[in-house]
């Protein structure tokens, strides 16, 4: 999966009940927006972060550490966006 | 595939031979497992995405409707229209269609099984416990998916129904044209589906376990006597049975032959032979098979498989038509008995864990006082155009009587007051249908004009067993004593407080049980139409003194074999070819 395009960043998981349905359904949604593929790893495991049900299984909790991948033409602001997402613990502005 | 045979309860007479079709829908709790061929698979996935995004607009419709305030109940609706999208779930369900060639709701059940085993493995429990969001992500689905019409309209031929349960409202929609028979995995002797069949006249089982395993397109004996489906009959089987079904036909035209005459016995007693329906559409059956006019009219129908209530104008037009068609004879019209197996949906979903116990028929209408009303009013305006009888089920008390009194009269005023037209000394009766009401039935006939003894719900509610539980239908017996000791009772405290009493449940369409009702001097009976020219015929050919003389005798009997050892017995000597061609609630 990862090639030569592939971004990766690394972030923690502070929020209170880490990825839970509605910080899943909110990171879901605005990866959905990008063209990029973009996964999600945490513990050994790799998700799809367009699939709430995969980011869910990922059962990642307070205080994990959590990787974004992104490959594809919008990859460096996908990263960009979902770091901040999951930096602002999910609360969406506006 | 060599010849099988499945077995179930017999419901409804009559023979069919034909090939099946499984219905695409039924109850959430069981789902079927069918295999489907190569042509269906794109009809499959094509329901199948159709129910995803019905479901979606669904919850879409439901997001718009939550307050801003509540951010939580938004955040909860937001996730669940993720899941929704969730192309994983989708094309898992998607694929299961195409790669195992099952039908949409069992792909489905597949697909919310995957993800199920996936979160259980979860270990922090808040996000293992989502898994029940899943669920109820999925439930929305199934319920459009089992929703959703089955194509009965591009059959091209007349098959033999098969599908796990047909509720009041699926049975509304069953076009006769396309169904010879039909059969179902649930339900009991006495279910709702039973008496739809028998209703259109097409032979019918219910309770038949092994149903699923039966693919479409199978060849199939449909024993309506017995309750027998013999899947890939034998060359034998089939002449047997052709002949079986042209023996039918020929004993109904004979008894179709004399069906105007009147239920009067040998030595001179008449009792009158009423029909119950509920759609308008059965006048003509009730006419045809010589009903002396409806002794039960279920109104619930119009308040079904409907987005909105019915306005007081379109019931008056349908009271009224009733009326006037079968005018002089005589309408009762019951008010609406719904709840329990028939929800109306208007009202949103009820939950009652146990609804038969719960809020139905009067208390229903009780706590829906401008509905009821509505009713009441195109009741009494119907009622100067014909002759009209009003009946309100379910009473199980004297207060609770004149408290549906008091809003009837209210009614009645503001008529007056307007000036409409209505019938003042329109007949009023109840149904006698709980043991409370049995046991008061002497207070109760001081109170109303008319009883009709509902023995469906009267045998469930003194014998303590769900009629469409096939676990315990068994138990459903008839001639129990303390069900002709009740039916007794209430006759006699109706005679004497010097009123008619009726009957109007299953039993009046049983061959076994109407010489019971009338050695008990029933006032009259009421039936499905297509049940009253064998009920006559047996009526006209017996005497009052055999009826008394058989009644005395079972009443004397302490249980309820001996009971249905007695009555079978006079049947054999006296009515032999009825045996040959009757189903009824009497355990053989």
């Amino acid at each position: 999966m990862v090639d030569d395009n592939t971004l990766q960043v690394k972030v923690s998981l502070d929020n209170e009940f880490g990825l839970h349905a509605r910080p899943a359904a909110i990171l879901a949604k605005e990866a959905q927006k990008f063209s990029s593929d973009i996964r999600l790893s945490h513990d050994g495991k790799e998700v799809d972060a367009k699939s709430i049900l995969d980011i869910l299984t990922l059962a990642a909790t307070h205080g994990s550490a959590l990787c974004i991948k992104a490959s594809g033409e919008d990859a460096p602001e996908a990263v960009r966006r979902i770091k901040e997402l999951i930096s602002r613990r999910f609360e969406v502005r506006g | 595939m060599s010849k099988t045979v499945l077995q179930g309860i017999p419901v409804s007479a009559g023979i069919a031979i034909g090939k099946t079709y499984f219905l695409n829908r039924g109850s959430s709790t069981s789902t079927i497992r069918m295999n489907i061929d190569d042509e269906h698979v794109h009809q499959e996935t094509a329901r199948l995405k159709q129910a995803f995004s019905l479901a979606l607009a669904d919850l879409e419709k439901i997001r718009k409707k939550i307050p801003k305030e509540l951010k939580e109940q938004t955040a909860i609706i937001d996730s669940h229209i993720m899941i929704l999208k969730d192309k994983k779930f989708q094309n898992s369900a998607r694929d299961y269609v195409r790669e195992k060639m099952i039908n949409a709701e069992w792909a489905l059940e597949k697909a919310e099984s995957d993800i199920e085993s996936a979160f259980i493995k979860i270990e922090d429990e808040y996000i293992r416990e989502r898994v029940q969001d899943v669920r109820l992500v999925a439930n929305r689905v199934k319920s459009q998916l089992y929703g959703q019409p089955a194509d009965i309209r591009s059959l091209t031929q007349r098959m033999i129904l098969l599908a796990a349960d047909l509720s009041p409202a699926d049975t509304i929609e069953l076009q006769l044209d396309k169904i010879m028979a039909f059969a179902t995995i649930s339900g009991g002797k006495t279910s709702h589906a039973g008496i739809i069949a028998r209703s259109l006249q097409i032979p019918a089982i219910v309770g038949v376990e092994d149903l699923s395993e039966l693919q479409d397109g199978h060849l199939v004996i449909l024993d309506g006597f017995n309750g027998r489906i013999i899947v890939d009959p034998d060359e034998d089987d089939l002449d047997h049975y052709s002949q079986l079904r042209y023996q039918f036909a020929e004993y109904q035209s004979l008894v179709n032959r004399d069906c105007y005459l009147p239920a009067e016995t040998i030595d001179g007693y008449k009792v009158k032979v009423f029909a119950n329906i509920e759609l308008f559409e059965e006048v003509a059956a009730v006419i045809d098979n010589g009903g002396e006019g409806i002794g039960l009219y279920r109104t619930e129908y119009s308040f079904l498989n409907r987005e909105t209530l019915p306005v007081e104008d379109e019931l008056f037009e349908e009271y009224r038509d009733l009326a006037s068609i079968i005018f002089p004879n005589r309408v009762v019209i019951r008010t609406l008995d719904l709840g329990a197996d028939k929800i109306a949906t208007q009202f949103g979903p009820v939950r009652e864990i146990n609804p038969a116990l719960g809020l139905r028929a009067v208390r229903f209408c009780r706590k829906h006082p401008e509905l009821f009303k509505t009713q009441l009013r195109a009741i009494l305006r119907a009622s100067v155009l014909g002759n009209v009888s009003i009946m309100f089920p379910m009473i199980s008390g004297v207060e609770e009587l004149l408290e549906i009194k008091k809003i009837f009269y209210s009614v009645r005023n503001e008529l007056k007051t307007k000036r409409v037209d209505f019938d003042p000394v329109m007949p009023m009766g109840i149904m006698i249908e709980l043991p409370s009401a049995v046991l008061i039935s002497d207070l109760l006939a001081r109170e109303v004009d008319f009883f009709s003894i509902g023995t469906n719900d009267l045998i469930q509610y003194s014998l303590g067993i769900d009629r469409t539980n096939k676990h315990v239908s068994y138990l459903y017996q008839p001639l129990h004593p303390s069900i002709l000791r009740s039916i007794k009772y209430v006759i006699d405290a109706g005679h004497e407080a010097g009123i008619e009493v009726s009957l109007c449940g299953e039993v009046a369409a049983d061959p076994y049980c109407v010489p019971i009702l009338m050695g008990m001097q029933i006032d009259s009976i009421s039936l499905n139409p297509q049940a009253i020219p064998g009920i006559k015929r047996i009526i006209r050919q017996a005497t009052m003194d055999e009826f008394k003389e058989l009644l005395k005798r079972v009443l004397e009997s302490e249980d309820v074999q001996e009971s249905n050892r007695l009555v079978r017995e006079m049947i054999f000597t006296r009515f032999p070819e009825e045996l040959m061609f009757y189903t009824s609630l009497i355990e053989e």
